[in-house]
């Protein structure tokens, strides 16, 4: 066969499966659909933590109302600081088969501080949120700080975090502000590798206060090895411990981690509609409810235009903040 | 406590149940055995098979894995220099220069038998301890993380033959172990401003170089088979019954490696693999007998791998009291737990006694299944090192190189997994300890978060180290591997004297 009957052949081929670029979505007559598709939803980190849970709990559930027989792929990308998977789905094509899940204000952090990223949060087309998880207060069972005023009376006070740019150690600045620890600066244990060796270390007496997301904490409050002393948001869900703003403190009624779902930026408005009108549907299904409350998600389920609201008011509050959360063990 | 574990016992007999347990053990030892893949995958592959299970019989899928996964990595540690997981990096040392002695047999006899015994032994110790497992916990905190992470890059320098080329390559291990962002000082080290950087270097893709790649490299330089064939130019595969005894007649070998094996593993953070070395360094350092370690010894096979598969008994105490995983398994394992309604935390070891058993004994029937497996298949697999080099050099760069590429779907991991490989080859011909370049390196983040968390607890007076009562052990526990080197070279001067 001459070079040229190989050329001929090749382009046969390349015709015959020209058809099957660009199909996906289908969007015969008009209506949009993503039968016998697979979609991707990028976790920016590895298997196993509460992002990759709700991902895995979810997917199931939103396969089904967007169409039959939909593939919903969870792809974990971890990498620079969940920097690389942002980027993935920002660059994406906006056709609806890729999205991320995003932790905010996590991602929100670097632009507020300063590091360079490849993405803007506002410019993505936002699907959904899934979870809010609260920042609760804690500090061990077994010393004797039971109130926020104990802890403004502390002659000392050390605060067990994560590394810096974590959102918990955000949250912790942010709420020594607000409570006027100043006199003597707080000194900031940070660098444990998650938020359960936080908790444990406050177990152990590393240091004598902490704040992490709700879920993580509440099975050492009610083990009774930790004391919830206050909590974010509008109503308490912990008995006995009040929040933040009936302390008198509603500048920490926003302290939460939050789990939303966004596909790259300029998705066409009918197809974000659809996959926005399929992801209440499923954000809602009693039985995802019921697989939610097992899998201790806290479902906080709010729509694409209220989470584009959402992620917008991160960057104003935490823009607020920006002075108070430098790195508090720079050399 | 027996009724709950008669019923857990009557839960796992059931044969759907046996199914689950056997095909878990099947997939551990397959992900287990290539490179790169491991158990984490795996439980990441099968997680969406559970979704449809009660939460028992996805633990017990589970545990099959777990259970299974390091007896797999241990073979190809043993015929191709290739640690299948992490922890299995240890066994090289041993295995693999009993392979090119023709004793491969041997080796996997030694292997698998340490390996259940190991893992039988971390249970029972498991069970005993269960009732104080959270005040075990609660004594390593950062200033001990760092002392143990002392105590392990001492105690394996001093191991080596040239303390000088242990050093140098430790310090290399450190510095590798170093490059990513800072989330301490907030700053990236030694990325060259590239992303895939931020996150440092994973271990995989290191091992895969240092050990596939450059042995590989290495075989490929030598020509011919890893094994030579006999005289009369037959494969003969022989010992497998021989390494069973062998684990006997070394009792303290292997319950000194259980022992340490569940000990590490019950440390939340620290991990198998550093259990395996330190066992091995302590097997190394205290056998009467031992100047044929690293280069065959049968015993730096039984240490290594009776703390590989003691640890999965001792980690979940950490994984199930705190919800710390020990591993990368453990991690996944959490995510499944709690995607079945089971919630790891403090309040675990009292509500659900039988999940525990269940677990328990999975991992237990795991452990002996899969050794089994392994021994009566040694002889076929230990053909493996038969093979003329031309056939398995390309097969098994291929797998490592898709292995790397696997782990996080980067390119950048075989161009590191390709680094390491070269570096790996140029050590093995200076006769450089590759092994510990890698305990180095795995040990420098627990090393430096935990030197500046302590540092900042005892607001920058380093005497603390020595005040609190864990760390000072640990120390005074450095001091004395330092000294047994020393000691031994005087006993050894006077009885030649």
């Amino acid at each position: 066969m001459t070079w040229r009957q190989q050329g001929r052949r090749l382009c046969r081929w390349l015709l015959l499966l020209l058809p099957l670029a660009g199909c996906a979505p289908g969007e015969d007559d008009g209506t949009i659909s993503f039968d016998n598709e697979t979609v991707t939803i990028v976790i920016p980190y590895r298997p196993g933590g509460g992002f990759d849970r709700a991902v895995r709990a979810f997917a199931p559930y939103y396969a089904r109302e967007l169409g039959t027989d939909v593939n919903i792929l969870p792809e974990n990308l971890p990498g620079a600081g969940g920097r690389r998977a942002a980027t993935k789905v920002y660059r994406a094509r906006p056709d609806g088969t890729t999205l991320g899940i995003f932790n905010l204000p996590g991602f929100v952090l670097p632009e507020i501080l300063g590091e360079p990223v490849d993405y803007d949060l506002r410019e993505l087309s936002w699907i959904g949120r899934i979870e809010s998880q609260r920042y609760v207060l804690l500090a061990a069972a077994t010393s004797d700080i039971r109130t926020l005023d104990d802890v403004r009376a502390l002659p000392e006070v050390t605060f067990l975090s994560t590394g810096y740019g974590s959102s918990v150690l955000a949250a912790m600045q942010i709420m020594a502000e607000e409570l006027g620890l100043a006199d003597p600066d707080p000194i900031y244990l940070t660098g444990y590798p998650g938020t359960a060796d936080v908790l444990v270390g406050l177990v152990r007496g590393d240091g004598n206060l902490s704040i992490t997301p709700v879920s993580t904490a509440l099975k050492y409050v009610e083990s009774g090895d930790l004391r919830a002393i206050a909590i974010a948001g509008g109503d308490s869900n912990i008995e006995g411990v009040p929040t933040f703003a009936e302390l008198g403190y509603p500048g920490l009624m926003a302290l939460d981690v939050q789990r939303s779902l966004a596909g790259p930026p300029a998705m066409e408005p009918g197809l974000l509609e659809f996959m926005r009108a399929a992801f209440m549907r499923a954000v809602t299904d009693p039985e995802f409810e019921a697989m939610a409350a097992r899998a201790r998600l806290e479902l906080a389920p709010l729509d694409g235009a209220a989470t584009a609201a959402a992620v917008s008011g991160h960057y104003t509050f935490y823009e607020a903040f920006k002075t108070n959360l430098t790195n508090p063990n720079a050399r | 406590m027996l009724e709950p574990l008669l019923a857990a016992a009557a839960y796992l007999g059931q044969g759907v149940n046996l199914a689950y347990l056997a095909l878990g053990v099947f997939v551990g030892i397959a992900f287990g055995s290539i490179p790169g893949l491991g158990g984490a995958t795996a439980i990441a592959l099968l997680l969406p098979l559970t979704f449809g299970m009660e939460a028992d019989q996805a633990i017990i899928l589970m545990g099959g894995i777990m259970g299974a996964v390091s007896i797999g990595g241990s073979v190809s540690a043993i015929l191709l220099n290739t640690p299948g997981t992490a922890p299995n990096a240890a066994t090289c040392i041993d295995g693999y220069p009993l392979t090119r002695q023709g004793k491969a047999g041997l080796a996997i006899g030694a292997a698998a038998t340490s390996s259940s015994i190991g893992g039988v032994l971390s249970l029972a110790i498991l069970v005993l301890v269960l009732p104080v497992a959270k005040q075990i916990v609660l004594l390593f905190g950062p200033p001990a993380f760092f002392m143990l992470a002392v105590l392990g890059l001492t105690s394996l320098t001093v191991a080596g033959r040239n303390m000088l080329r242990g050093l140098v390559a430790a310090c290399f291990g450190l510095v590798v172990g170093f490059v990513g962002y800072d989330d301490i000082g907030g700053t990236t080290r030694y990325t060259g401003g590239i992303d895939f950087l931020w996150d440092g270097v994973s271990i995989v893709p290191l091992l895969i170089g240092l050990f596939a790649i450059a042995e590989m490299l290495n075989l490929y330089a030598a020509g011919g088979p890893i094994s030579a064939r006999d005289e009369a130019g037959e494969v003969r595969v022989v010992g497998t019954g021989e390494g069973i005894r062998a684990v006997f007649r070394n009792p303290r070998t292997l319950v000194s490696g259980s022992a340490i094996g569940t000990l590490i593993g019950m440390i939340p953070g620290v991990g198998g693999t550093v259990a395996s070395f330190l066992s091995y360094s302590f097997a190394a350092q205290t056998s009467r007998d031992n100047e044929n370690f690293g280069s065959g010894d049968i015993r730096g096979v039984i240490a290594p791998e009776a703390a590989n598969n003691a640890k999965d008994g001792g980690a979940l105490i950490p994984t199930l009291a705190f919800g710390i995983p020990g591993s990368a398994e453990m991690a996944i394992f959490l995510g499944v737990l709690v995607l079945h309604g089971i919630d790891p935390g403090p309040m675990l070891l009292i509500e659900r006694e039988a999940t525990i058993f269940m677990l328990i004994l999975a991992l237990l029937a795991a452990t002996l299944i899969s050794g089994s497996l392994v021994l009566f298949t040694a002889r076929y697999l230990a053909k493996i090192a038969h093979v003329d080099s031309m056939l398995l050099i390309p097969a098994v760069i291929t797998v490592s190189l898709v292995g790397a590429y696997a782990l996080h779907n980067t390119l950048g991991d075989v161009v590191v997994a390709v680094f390491f490989g070269v570096l790996g080859f140029v050590m093995i011909r200076a006769d450089y300890p590759r092994i510990t370049l890698v305990i180095a390196f795995v040990l420098s983040g627990l090393m430096e978060r935990n030197f500046n968390l302590s540092m900042t607890m005892f607001e920058g007076d380093w005497t603390g180290f020595f005040t609190n009562r864990t760390s000072l052990i640990l120390f005074l526990l450095t001091l004395v591997a330092l000294a047994v080197p020393a000691v031994q070279r005087l006993r050894a001067r006077r009885n030649a004297s």
